[in-house]
């Protein structure tokens, strides 16, 4: 990869996470954060399982949805109020 | 705060090594503190205090742009179940990621990070490949 490849991909990353504000997370919105994430690997896992494909993924992709979901439920457990749905930039 | 001589750096000299004095942005603006050591995350890097913060990279005072970042694919197994082994730990013994500047919420962060990149990209890549044929 050359080093203009390396930069744009590096830039495609900051925007991808930007947009998807985790590049750095709020303090009131990691529950929301983590909640979306999580939406996310479960959409992938259904597709994984759906189409039968990439067992290394799929094991992957369930071990990381158990994590979160233990995260998010000490998280909502400690949260201090109820979180805002709002996105950082 | 208009930065130093030394705070201006180019990727020669970056980053920066243990015992450094850095500065940094933060909620309340601009802060320093002595470097303890760089670590890489699962996405980026991480600066260590000696006072224990965890401060990102792209928060670095003259830290080089474009950011370096890993790419998904570089992370083995092993180091996401390590790190989702560490952050388990650490809400399981009552820590608070919304501490911010602290392990728990720097770990999380890039997990979070990560685990998006990670799966949206193959989400995507299947998409089109469903698309193709």
């Amino acid at each position: 990869m050359s080093r203009s490849d390396e930069e744009n991909e590096g830039q495609r990353v900051w925007k991808a996470l930007s947009e998807a504000g985790l590049v750095e997370i709020r303090l009131e919105d990691f529950t929301d954060r983590l909640g979306e994430v999580k939406r996310l690997v479960s959409m992938r896992l259904r597709d994984l399982l759906n189409f039968a494909t990439g067992t290394q993924e799929c094991e992957s992709a369930a071990r990381s949805l158990a994590t979160l979901k233990g995260l998010e439920v000490r998280l909502q457990a400690t949260a201090p109020r109820q979180s805002k749905s709002s996105k950082n930039g | 705060m208009i930065p130093t001589a030394k705070q201006l750096r180019t990727e020669a000299d970056w980053p920066p090594e243990g015992g450094e004095m850095l500065g940094f942005k933060s909620s309340a603006g601009f802060e320093t503190g002595i470097l303890k050591e760089v670590r890489w995350g699962l996405v980026w890097r991480d600066f260590i205090l000696e006072d224990g913060r965890v401060i990102p990279e792209h928060r670095i005072s003259g830290s080089p742009h474009p950011q370096v970042w890993r790419r998904v694919d570089e992370v083995t197994a092993a180091e996401q179940e390590a790190c989702e082994e560490r952050l388990l730990n650490m809400a399981n013994s009552g820590m608070d990621p919304r501490k911010r500047d602290q392990l728990f919420w720097a770990e999380l962060n890039q997990y979070l990070a990560y685990t998006y990149l990670k799966f949206k990209k193959a989400g995507e890549q299947q998409g089109n490949q469903r698309t193709a044929s």
